[in-house]
């Protein structure tokens, strides 16, 4: 994993660096070779690039008492920081474009940040050239631009082109943001102003017709509570070029994925007059799944204790120890028994896509981090609509991106036209502290710094209560605060003082 | 006195301590009583004179303030025993279980405190994150809990159980601990164990959260209040305290004669009782007090909760003055940045002028006015309704009064004037959830009794006219009536920062009015034209072309003169995307895109792309290039161009415009008998059971989806052979193809089929036992008998297709209703959670805390209002407006 969590909470960058020589952990599978290099400390507030050196011999004995006591994946020692330098979420997002380069993104890895203010990564020295005069100029121009200029350029001829490249540098520049601007309460409303016109419909067909997702209203409420399970997880899983265009790999694939219980397939009948579980397999089901009489024994001589006897495409199960307990636990065992297929993936469907015949699979269920192992899978364009389960599987930053996707997806999809940058204010909220929060009262407005504000929203007395006992100080900064006690807020026109030094008094 | 304001620079929050309470109060409250025979107060009874006085003509005997001026005091009672707060039954829980019972240290062994100290002493208890602290003092706290030895002075320890809500008792025993012992216990914590508990011990001592004495709230905050028949009716709070006071009476009275132990208990936890609802009436596991009449007592804890309660209620939102609330409706002739003020309200609000050596001889002239002066035609004039003296006393000014104060005003003194026209007043409609919901408008006194808008400011506020009642108030600070100017006003607000795109624009009749007064470029005659343009106050009248020696006028020409000089545009119209021809910018024979040179139409149709909210590229351009105040003129001028084009001309629409020819209807429905063949096959290989049901799905959802579709498709050819027939020169069709309200959909409706109905997506199957409705065979899954609409609006339906049409028609009512409440709570949520977000000037996203949440906002610093629709750069326009300047 790309991101290091360094388990310290306190704020001040100056105490971080007189005490951070001393052994610390990291939750991070840190090459054992290491000697020193760039680490990555992904903080509640800020992302530092921390410099290190010296970094104490590897030694499995300390390293087993250290990941028992603190439950991290490995443990490096390291004797002296050498420097401690911010680096931005930006840059650190660069490399993330996709999944690919974010899985490879490892310890020392800095170029990252240096491919960044080249502007990408595969431009042509033409669109550099664009970039390069616009940044000359004094502004910058969005990629997509420069492209479009840099091809039309030789047509325009050169003076045309600096007029065009001037003309746009105005119009950025009038386009920029006011400083003070309330940006959230901007980006809270033009997502919530539209949640009116959403429709209610729970399900609707996406993609598949046979598959249900989750849209509208009720989707954008899931994914702002930032739920540990959504009401209907699904996969787009692409498999590798190679396989894409075929078939029999795609149907393989699709048979290991799906998660097939025995009750799936077959009826399971028991008997308490001659203690027996049956098992009948309905041949439609079974043809249905592609699933084998042996695929049911396999799994069924896997449980141990029992007799089993196969029977004109019956199987009776007898358990060893004649109780009607044992019966019951059988029975229930039974039921639950995964044939073949991932956990939690309930269907997977494959279909073609475009003109090339390409496959691809999506599921009912989803569970990222067991589909991203199988072989013919393509980790970099695999998707889930569970939020939670990607910031557990690839890191905050690709939940980031993915609450930025699924919302502008649902809003969309209901023909409502939301600027990204709002979307993008509510996925970085959601994710800044390096824990996916959600928007309300267990989230981000729990975790508000005042009293008064935690007060207002919800569970007043509770907030109320601890406040006193704490000791805790209201700084008065926020919006809420403010408007309690009556005095203007800290935002747009509230966030500067002018101060008009009269003329001096005159005698009448 | 104006100067620098005042600012609270913070609050700290903490636990009174009694003798902080004892210090607090001005009189210890010792009877039950309130007021004496004659409704005196009674010396330290509830209502003592020393926590203030709420009727006129006392005094406070501790301020010696009068009603208003008096803040109120406290008082205290002394508890006969003391009583646990519930509020920090948790903590007090927390407490006895990590603490020894004996020598009261926390229960971590020295070395334990010697390497957790370090982790929470660097912990801001007054700043920091309160969660993060729990989670630190839970863990202590649970390692604590579990010793049954007390590491410091090895007494041995037994398990505390809480029966809730309020006792005590150690594991094993029945004996409670009463809260006298609990006390004892905390008292024995030191200080410097506090830490590992969360408590800060300079704000709170852990026995301070057993009482021992009870502050008693001033009169002011819980006034009593006098019926009109003069019997007095005191408020929750006192009634609870009452009850607090006789208990803790007879309490001592026992304790002080001996009583049993049996009788002393049973009044301490009724004591117990009493204070723990007087804080909160809603505590689980106990029955909440109530009034005489059965209502539950309102007090402490539900004074401050929920959305009725102190803080969203009282402190969040305030009720206002100098506010006025009216029915809306209509006036085209006034601008967008105005509002029609009904000289009722007009009358009523004031705005405050203080009066200085520049303006005083023109207040003396209002002032001398009076209340309600008129001028020679009768006409509404400002008048003033008081003058305030620079000792803060109101004077008001009546028609008698008014000459003698008129000449009494001097430097210094307020005068309150009456609305006048061009005051700049904020406009509201709730619900509020975007901030456009308010805007400044700057004042129009009319006649009638509603207040009046340009219909392009519908939008943004989401009004009609079907009694919609909206909200204005009068703005009282010279620093806030330039801001609401600056920023409030509508003409900056015409861009909406959701998308980017213009929100106030031309809807129904003024898109409608444009579409034909440009489509194909109609000529009018000079007087046709005169007709036209005559609420337009044009300063340049369109260029004429003669043919035939007449003057004509082209519609092209004549919507050219509302446009800007300077402006280049090209865009498709909207007519373009439901045209059967092609629209390209070079050959187009629909007259689908528009092209501006120069402020000069050359081409093209004006429809809901130019002109209307959302869409609107012309008024998206004019904004950019020519600012917000050309915008708005433009937007005026449009809708009067508009108005005044569709009064002359003359717009109907009828039951006719849906006539199709019989061959037409034949046609539609054979279309319908197919689809039912086609559906009565499908049901035929299901009930024989040959039907393959599509994966993962089971035959009788494959069956329902296969219907579904099949429906679909008859609803959308039917449409499209019944639209076929009716062409640009039918009403309802231009309303639909221009934008201006209906969509096709609508039409083949109407004239076409109404189709499927539906409820969760499904077709209709519930009512009856296997049936919809008695009028079905049981087992029918027919078109007919799950909802399938074969009549249009026009021919009306059957009985059997109107119920269908009915249940559909109630999902989207309940739907609706659903929705509203709950985006709404989705938007209080995140308004809540964003609200303190702010761009600073190096254009970083930051929160209170100083929280980095993005390094440049939106990634590229772009405003999203001012972006074109989302883009910083648009490439086209800037391209073509290059070209042709």
């Amino acid at each position: 994993m790309a991101s290091l969590l360094w388990r310290d909470t306190s704020k001040n960058i100056s105490a971080i660096m007189e005490r951070l020589p001393v052994n610390y952990a990291l939750d991070f599978d840190v090459p054992k070779d290491i000697e020193d290099g760039y680490i990555t400390i992904n903080r509640k507030n800020f992302t530092y690039h921390v410099v290190i050196s010296g970094v104490m011999p590897y030694s499995p004995e300390t390293e087993a008492i250290a990941k028992k006591k603190s439950g991290l994946k490995s443990i490096i020692t390291i004797e002296k920081v050498e420097k401690i330098e911010p680096l931005s979420v930006m840059e650190f997002r660069a490399g993330g474009k996709t999944l690919e380069t974010i899985a490879n993104f490892e310890v020392g890895e800095r170029q990252v940040t240096e491919i960044r203010e080249k502007y990408g990564e595969n431009l042509s020295e033409d669109v550099q050239n664009v970039l390069d005069d616009a940044k000359a100029m004094g502004f910058t121009i969005p990629e997509s631009v420069a492209e479009e200029i840099a091809r039309r350029r030789q047509e325009w001829g050169e003076k045309t082109y600096r007029n065009i490249l001037k003309r746009i540098g105005e119009e950025i520049g009038n386009e920029l943001i006011d400083p003070y601007e309330a940006v959230g309460i901007i980006a809270a409303q033009s997502i919530g102003e539209p949640g009116t016109q959403m429709t209610m419909r729970t399900f609707h067909f996406a993609g598949v017709r046979e598959m249900n997702v989750t849209l509208g209203l009720p989707r954008l409420i899931e994914i702002v509570d930032a739920r540990r399970i959504p009401s209907t997880p699904s996969m787009t899983i692409y498999l590798k070029p190679e396989y894409e265009t075929n078939d029999e790999v795609v149907m393989d694939v699709v048979k290991r994925l799906e998660n097939t219980s025995i009750s799936d397939v077959a009826d399971i009948i028991t008997d308490i007059g001659e203690l027996t579980v049956t098992v009948r397999p309905d041949p439609r089901k079974t043809k249905d799944r592609l699933i084998e009489m042996e695929d049911i024994m396999n799994a069924i001589n896997r449980i141990k204790g029992i007799t089993v006897m196969e029977d004109s495409g019956q199987i009776i199960i007898k358990p060893q120890q004649e109780s009607f307990k044992k019966l019951y636990l059988l029975q229930e065992q039974i039921k639950g028994l995964t044939i073949k297929g991932i956990n939690g993936i309930k269907r997977a469907i494959a279909r073609v896509e475009g003109k090339e015949h390409r496959w691809v699979i999506y599921t009912q269920g989803s569970n990222l981090k067991e589909v991203l192992e199988v072989d013919e899978v393509d980790p970099t364009r695999t998707y889930t609509n569970d939020i939670v389960e990607i910031a557990n599987v690839l890191g905050i930053e690709a939940a980031r991106n993915a609450i930025l996707n699924e919302a502008l997806r649902t809003l969309q999809e209901q023909g409502l036209n939301v600027d990204v940058r709002h979307l993008m204010l509510v996925a970085d909220m959601m994710t800044f502290s390096g824990s996916v929060r959600a928007v309300g009262r267990t989230g981000i407005s729990g975790r508000k710094s005042s009293v008064l504000a935690r007060a207002a929203f919800e569970i007043t007395t509770k907030h109320l209560l601890r406040a006193g006992v704490m000791g805790e100080v209201d700084k008065l900064a926020g919006v809420a605060e403010n408007i309690i006690v009556g005095q203007p807020i800290t935002l747009g026109t509230g966030a500067v003082d002018i101060i008009y030094k009269g003329y001096p008094k005159t005698k009448k | 006195m104006m100067g620098i304001s005042k600012r609270i620079s913070s609050i700290k929050f903490a636990l009174l301590s009694p003798d902080e309470i004892r210090k607090l109060s001005q009189v210890k409250v010792i009877t039950a009583d309130t007021y004496d025979d004659d409704g005196y107060p009674i010396e330290h009874g509830l209502m003592d004179l020393h926590m203030g006085v709420i009727e006129p003509g006392l005094r406070c005997a501790t301020c010696g303030g009068k009603v208003d001026e008096c803040p109120g005091h406290f008082g205290h009672i002394e508890l006969a025993m003391p009583v646990v707060h519930v509020g920090f039954v948790k903590e007090i829980k927390m407490f006895l279980d990590a603490t020894c019972r004996s020598c009261g240290r926390i229960k971590l062994t020295d070395d334990e405190i010697r390497t957790y100290l370090p982790e929470i002493q660097k912990m801001d208890f007054e700043t920091g994150d309160p969660e993060d602290i729990e989670i630190l003092t839970k863990k202590y706290v649970d390692l604590a809990s579990q010793r049954m030895v007390c590491p410091h002075c090895g007494a041995q320890q037994s398990k505390i159980i809480l029966d809730k809500p309020t006792t005590f008792r150690e594991e094993g025993t029945n004996v409670k601990i009463t809260p006298k012992e609990i006390r004892e216990r905390l008292e024995r914590i030191p200080d410097d164990d506090l830490i590992f508990f969360g408590f800060n011990p300079k704000t709170a001592r852990p026995e301070w959260m057993v009482l021992t004495v009870l502050p008693v709230p001033p009169i002011n905050v819980r006034p009593s209040i006098t019926l009109e028949t003069g019997e007095r009716s005191e408020d929750d709070l006192t009634h609870k305290l009452v009850d607090i006071i006789r208990i803790s009476q007879r309490l001592r009275e026992s304790r002080d004669n001996g009583s049993p132990q049996l009788i002393i208990e049973d009044l301490w936890d009724l004591l117990q009782f009493h204070v723990t609802t007087y804080f909160d009436n809603q505590t689980p596991g106990i029955p909440p007090a109530r009034h005489r009449s059965g209502r539950a007592l309102k007090t402490l804890v539900q004074r401050l909760k929920g959305k009725e309660g102190r803080f969203r209620s009282n402190l969040s939102g305030k009720r206002v003055n100098f506010s006025s609330r009216t029915v809306i409706s209509p006036e085209p002739y006034l601008s967008v940045n105005e509002v029609g003020v009904p000289e009722r309200a007009a009358r009523e609000l004031t705005v405050p002028v203080i009066v200085n050596q520049f303006n005083i001889d023109d207040m003396r002239e209002l002032i001398k006015r009076g209340r309600s002066p008129r001028d020679q035609f009768g006409r509404y004039v400002t008048g003033v309704n008081y003058v305030i003296r620079p000792d803060g006393r109101r004077i008001k000014i009546t028609d008698q009064n008014a000459a003698e104060n008129a000449d009494r005003i001097d430097i210094g003194w307020t005068v309150e004037r009456q609305l006048m026209e061009g005051d700049i007043v904020l406009f509201n409609r709730q619900p509020s959830l975007h901030r456009m919901s308010m805007m400044g408008h700057t004042v129009r006194i009319l006649p009638g009794q509603t207040f009046r808008f340009n219909l392009a400011v519908c939008t943004p506020y989401n009004a009609d006219f079907d009694g919609d009642e909206m909200n204005l108030h009068v703005i009282q600070k010279e620093e806030a009536r330039a801001e609401a100017r600056i920023i409030m006003k509508v003409q900056e607000q015409i861009m909406s920062p959701r998308f980017g795109g213009p929100i106030i624009g031309g809807i129904h009749d003024h898109v409608t009015a444009l579409f034909l007064l440009t489509h194909n470029n109609p000529r009018y005659t000079h007087e046709e034209m005169v007709h036209i343009m005559a609420y337009l106050e044009p300063d340049i009248l369109p260029e004429a072309k003669i043919e035939n020696g007449v003057k004509y006028y082209y519609g092209r020409d004549i919507f050219s003169t509302i446009l800007p000089k300077g402006l280049n545009v090209r865009f498709r119209s909207k007519l373009c995307s439901g045209s059967s021809e092609k629209c390209e910018f070079e050959n187009d024979p629909s007259d689908t895109y528009v092209e501006i040179v120069d402020g000069k139409m050359i081409h093209g149709t004006i429809d809901e792309a130019a002109i209307s909210p959302f869409s609107g590229a012309i008024i998206d351009k004019i904004f950019r290039k020519f600012g917000s105040q050309e915008a708005a003129r433009f937007i005026d001028r449009m809708t009067r161009l508009a108005v005044g084009f569709i009064t002359y001309r003359g717009f109907s629409t009828g039951i006719s415009d849906y006539d199709i020819p019989e061959s037409a209807v034949a046609r539609i429905e054979e279309l319908v008998a197919q689809a039912e063949d086609r559906i009565n096959k499908l049901i035929e290989t299901f009930r024989l059971g040959e039907l393959q049901p599509a994966p993962g799905r089971s035959v009788e959802d494959t069956l329902e989806m296969e219907i579904l579709s099949e429906a679909g498709v008859v609803r959308d050819e039917s449409g499209k052979i019944a639209s076929s027939y009716l062409g640009l020169k039918v009403p309802s069709v231009i309303m639909a193809r221009s934008g201006a309200r209906a969509t096709m959909l609508n039409i083949s409706e109407v004239a076409g089929i109404v189709g499927q109905q539906s409820v969760r997506g499904g077709r209709l199957n519930r009512g009856y036992y296997n049936r919809t409705l008695p009028h079905f065979k049981r087992g029918d899954i027919g078109a007919d008998a799950r909802g399938f609409v074969r009549s249009s609006y026009m021919t009306g339906l059957s009985p059997t297709e109107y119920f269908f049409h009915s249940i559909g028609g109630r999902e989207g009512l309940v739907d609706t209703a659903v929705r509203t409440s709950r985006s709404g709570y989705m938007q209080r949520r995140l308004i809540n959670a964003f609200e303190d977000l702010k761009v600073d000037d190096t254009r970083e996203v930051k929160d209170t805390v100083g929280s980095l949440i993005q390094i440049k906002y939106g990634e590229d610093g772009i405003d999203p209002t001012r972006s074109a629709r989302g883009r910083a750069v648009d490439m086209n326009y800037i391209l073509f407006d290059e070209e042709k300047r």
